[in-house]
């Protein structure tokens, strides 16, 4: 098991590196070299030495690889993303708590996907070609098709237009700059249901149908007609045997569910206006705050990586065909 | 529910397992798939009773049938499944509910089944030990220490090797033997009267096979069970049956003891089955004899006798219009054939309405 | 076979019958047969067709055309079409929609429409109306939908803040959401043909490198990397550049579904015996893989690829919604969406969410079109 995860993780490294390139790429993507329109976008004039001191710190002059040299150097060993201009504040002061926000959506998310999604996809299979399993696969098919943003705008326009609530938001307004406590946090849980839905429902009609398929398979394997010809009662024999082995690739799901979510709250957390990861990417590619954008997208593609490390782990702890492997 | 308890004929008074004219239908989308059409078949305790026939005669959802694990949608239709139990009252497997308390009951205790492929009749997220332990818990009064104990020795007796490391092994671990002998084991652990071995050696190379073979000579040896042994292999049968029943589109053709069968086949099929067994003794150069065509499309039952478009011996205006009834001939030797009219048969327009 | 002499000739027809019926269906005949039996891929079939059939006649089916504006009907809500009017002489048969009167509230000058019964505007099938060129080679007036008499403010769907005609934006939009998917579907699939391929086909250190970079790209987040690679395309290029960037960006990262496909298709193929028999008869590798293989794998790679093309269009959506997608003057049912960006807007007039309508549906219809032949891609399995 230990040798299994130290060569997943030896696996990472690649992984790290070239996600690290695609967001230096993402940097240095716009026209023009990015001091420029910090000059631009600053108020007063700013202070030449001070546009040298940047120069210098970023290496504008040198070649591009030393240039991503000091931008991965910096963050590896100082945690140092660079500043953003926007903000006028090091990136690492704005983002962290926002990480932290959209790893608590997507995770509250991922158990709700799966709380709703296993035992419907059991009941469904178990049914199989009954009212409940169409209904179910023609609700499931809808929930798939239905763009994120679209429910949110839907479930918003449905709360304002008929309860005269405006929602949105991970926070009331009293608690949105303060610190945490308990309150916050319960706060936090109030307002959390709206966006899990949301962001829950197309990986809940996704893995339904997975979880269908698989049990549907595991339903006619051998195994189980030996298990009842043991005497077994069929409830028992259902947990124990067929819905144990389709849960495993459920677990395997998870390597594209949860990037899946996390890529998807950046989009439903722009229109409900969530303190998260998605809006403040948003507003700083808008205003091309390559620094902070670059950084953000390195760290959320971090956080989905780590998940699937996760995930794998997870399944060679419950599957013990995977460490032979 | 209370179970149905019939008096056995007095004339098959030690039969431990009678099955008369049973009937398994498959109610499919695109019609009705008649995989048993009328099964016979008695069995003796201590005895053996091999089912042959082609690949599709209904050998296994005969056996499924006597578990009542016939997979949906598959029900039985009709006949009688007789067994008798341990206090010596007979019940009728047929009409119990499928999922209720006394046909489990009955699942691993009395009544233990092995299948075709041991690589897949094991979990493959599980134990071999906690599958064992699983019908020992289920059927028998004891702890899970004890358990255990039963389940190590139980693997000892099937002959698998260091018994208490195997116990906690996964089935992928294992040899195809291996695992078989560790499906005898799950079967064998509560000292069931009747084993149905569903053509247990047929995955497995051939040295396997015989070891596997002998191993379950021995257990019926020392325990004094029935097996009910499917197959569709000749030389196994010719090896182990005391008793044997040849099956076709999922009737009872031919049935009688193995010597009956093999020396004074009387159903045309039965003796194109063994005329189909190479012999190393065979003096002239001919081709092997096969059997012509193929067995029909399930929707393609033909009437009449089902054999009769494969039959050397069709009889023109009769076997495609006359279901042959089971008639004996001596003793329990009974075949299903037209050639023998000794039994009087139906009408053909009381046939044809069916 | 040799005691085929011994059969009567009424049994030798009928079989022969029975078999010619067999040799003659090839693969897409049962491919065909089975999906047909599929009643709702069918029909989602039929609604995927009939999409790009708007897709591609958008101009004659739209009422007016995507630019055409009216600065006194802004925000005008859906007119509902009333089949009969009730005259002196009983009811008879008019196509019509009401008017509507402005009204201003005194106090916060907000405008208000009130549906006026007395204004009737007949609606009709194949009216005069706009001109415009179709495909840029015939200049037509003619409408399948709209006003009855040239001008009358007939907008089914209603308007959004320019006054421009709901319904006809959403038929434009169809042109190019519903190719969007279908130009990425394309690139992607190349990509993932020939990666896909590779790696199935020769497997080993090739087969574990392709891997490596597909799980990798499945491992990223998608809708922030395009966030942060479709914003970087420049603001001055013109939209159809801008448009194939985009599909462009979407392929590279979508490829890998179809990749995986493939491989998976081609490592199972290789070992099928008819493969090593052309092998063995020294038919050269080029040949077995489009001679053979090929062919023996089209039906998956079909369904896979319906099954791509909604994804696709989601993503244009999203991607277009946020404004860092296509950009107006395109229109796409991202780009229309993207005036119901916020509640306020959605509380004023909610049928700007009609475009979203439009992708549920396609995405529906594609969905369960691929699902269904998906299914049928390999009629010998039951």
């Amino acid at each position: 098991m230990i040798w299994y995860i130290a060569r997943r993780i030896i696996y990472l490294i690649p992984t790290l590196l070239i996600i690290s390139v695609i967001a230096f790429a993402v940097i240095q993507l716009p026209p023009g070299d990015f001091l420029a329109s910090l000059i631009s976008k600053a108020e007063e004039t700013v202070d030449q030495a001070q546009v040298d001191a940047l120069r210098e710190r970023y290496g504008l002059d040198e070649p591009i690889y030393v240039q991503y040299w000091k931008w991965i150097s910096g963050i590896i060993t100082r945690g140092d993303f660079g500043d953003s201009f926007e903000w006028n504040r090091p990136v690492s002061d704005l983002i962290w708590e926002r990480l932290g926000l959209t790893m608590v959506i997507s995770l509250f998310t991922l158990a709700f996907v799966w709380i709703v999604a296993i035992p419907i996809g059991i009941y469904s299979a178990v049914k199989k070609y009954t009212i409940g399993d169409y209904l179910v696969t023609i609700i499931g098919f809808i929930g798939l098709a239905i763009p994120n943003f679209l429910l949110a705008l839907v479930l918003m326009y449905i709360a304002f237009r008929y309860f005269g609530q405006s929602v949105g938001g991970l926070f009331s307004p009293e608690y949105i700059e303060a610190d945490w406590s308990l309150e916050r946090a319960l706060d936090l849980l109030s307002h959390l249901w709206l966006p899990v839905i949301i962001l829950g429902t197309a990986g809940t009609a996704a893995l339904i149908r997975v979880m269908r398929a698989n049990l549907l398979d595991e339903l006619s394997k051998l195994y189980v007609d030996a298990a009842r010809a043991r005497g077994l009662s069929e409830l028992k024999l259902l947990f124990k045997y067929p819905v144990r082995v389709a849960l495993n690739p459920l677990v395997s799901a998870m390597a594209w569910v949860f990037p899946a979510l996390v890529s998807g709250s950046a989009i439903t957390s722009i229109v409900l206006n969530l303190q998260t990861t998605g809006p403040l990417l948003y507003r700083s590619l808008q205003a091309q705050d390559m620094y902070l954008a670059g950084s953000l997208i390195l760290l959320v593609s971090v956080l989905t990586i780590i998940g699937t490390l996760i995930s794998d782990i997870l399944l060679a702890w419950i599957d013990p065909r995977i460490q032979l492997q | 529910m209370q179970p149905t308890h019939t008096r056995l004929d007095a004339a098959t008074d030690e039969a431990l397992l009678e099955v008369k004219d049973v009937k398994t239908h498959f109610f499919t989308d695109e019609g009705i798939v008649k995989a048993v059409e009328g099964v016979n078949l008695s069995l003796k305790r201590g005895q053996t009773l091999c089912v042959v026939g082609e690949s599709g005669c209904g050998k296994s959802v005969t056996a499924r049938s006597i578990l009542r694990i016939v997979p949906p949608p598959g029900e039985i239709v009709s006949g009688e499944i007789l067994f008798r139990q341990r206090d010596g009252s007979a019940i009728d497997l047929a009409k119990l509910n499928p999922k209720g308390r006394e046909i489990r009951e009955i699942r691993g205790g009395e009544i233990s089944m092995i299948f075709q492929e041991p690589m897949s009749s094991l979990s493959p997220v599980h134990t071999i030990g906690s599958q064992i332990m699983e019908a020992i818990l289920l059927h028998l009064p004891v702890t899970k220490q004890e358990a255990r104990k039963r389940a190590v020795s139980m693997l000892d007796l099937v002959g698998i090797p260091r018994p208490s490391e195997t116990l906690d092994a996964y089935s992928f671990e294992l040899s195809g033997g291996m695992r078989q002998r560790a499906m005898i084991a799950i079967a064998l652990a509560c000292e069931p009267q009747l084993l149905i071995a569903d053509e247990p050696t047929t995955a497995l190379d051939v040295t396997t096979q015989a070891n596997i073979l002998d191993l379950i000579a021995d257990l019926q040896q020392q325990s004094g069970m029935s097996v009910l042994f499917i197959t569709h292999d000749l030389g196994v049968v010719a090896e182990i049956a005391d008793e044997v029943i040849v099956m076709y589109l999922g009737r009872d053709v031919e049935s009688g003891d193995v010597d009956a069968i093999f020396h004074d086949p009387k159903h045309p099929y039965t003796r194109a089955l063994l005329q189909s067994i190479p012999r190393y003794d065979s003096r002239d150069n001919k081709r092997l004899y096969s059997i012509k065509g193929t067995v029909p499309h399930p929707f393609d039952r033909p009437t009449g006798c089902p054999f009769h478009p494969r039959c050397d011996d069709f009889i023109p205006e009769q076997c495609n219009r006359v279901d042959p009834q089971r008639i004996f001939l001596s003793g329990d030797h009974s075949v299903r054939c037209l050639l023998y009219p000794t039994a009087a048969s139906h009408s053909p327009d009381e046939e044809l309405a069916t | 076979m040799n005691s085929a002499t011994t059969r009567r000739p009424a049994d030798d027809h009928a079989e022969a019958a029975a078999e010619t019926r067999i040799v003659v269906a090839n693969q897409w005949q049962l491919i065909w047969w089975k999906f047909r039996k599929h009643r709702l891929a069918m029909f989602a079939g039929l609604v995927t067709l009939l999409l790009y059939a708007v897709a591609l006649f958008a101009e004659f089916i739209a009422p007016y055309a995507a630019g055409t504006y009216s600065a006194t009907h802004t925000f005008l809500p859906p007119q509902n079409i009333q089949l009969f009017q009730q005259t002196d002489a009983g009811w008879r048969f008019y196509p019509h929609v009401y008017g509507h009167k402005v009204q201003v509230d005194p106090e916060s000058f907000k405008r208000t429409y009130v549906v006026d019964e007395e204004i009737t505007y007949p609606v009709g099938l194949f009216v005069r109306g706009e001109e415009y060129e179709l495909w840029g080679l015939f200049t037509l007036d003619l409408h399948l939908i709209g006003a009855a008499q040239y001008g009358d403010p007939v907008h089914l769907i209603g308007t959004d803040r320019l006054g421009r005609d709901v319904l006809s934006r959403a038929i434009y939009g169809t042109r190019v959401s519903m190719s969007v998917g279908l130009v990425g579907v394309g690139l992607s699939l190349v990509l993932g043909i020939i990666l896909g391929g590779i790696s199935g086909y020769y497997g080993g250190l090739i087969d574990n490198l392709i891997q490596r970079v597909i799980e990798i790209l499945r491992s990223l987040p998608t809708i922030p990397l395009w966030m942060g690679l479709s914003a970087a395309i420049p603001l001055t290029w013109p939209p159809v550049r801008v448009y194939f960037a985009i599909t462009v960006l979407l392929s590279l990262i979508g490829w890998t579904a179809l990749a995986r496909e493939v491989r998976g298709r081609f490592l199972s193929l290789k070992t099928e015996d008819f493969v090593i028999a052309a092998r063995l008869d020294g038919v050269r590798e080029l040949q077995i893989i489009l001679r053979h293989m090929v062919p023996s794998m089209t039906s998956h790679i079909i369904a896979s690829v319906t099954l791509a093309i909604p994804g696709m269009i989601l993503a244009e959506t999203a991607l277009s919604f946020l404004g860092i997608g296509l950009r107006p003057p395109v229109v796409s049912w991202g780009v229309l969406l993207q005036e119901a960006q916020n509640v306020r807007s959605i509380a004023t007039a909610p049928w700007l969410l009609f475009p979203g309508l439009a992708v549920v549906v396609s995405v529906l219809a594609m969905n369960f079109l691929g699902d269904g032949l998906r299914d049928a891609a390999d009629p010998y399995q039951t």
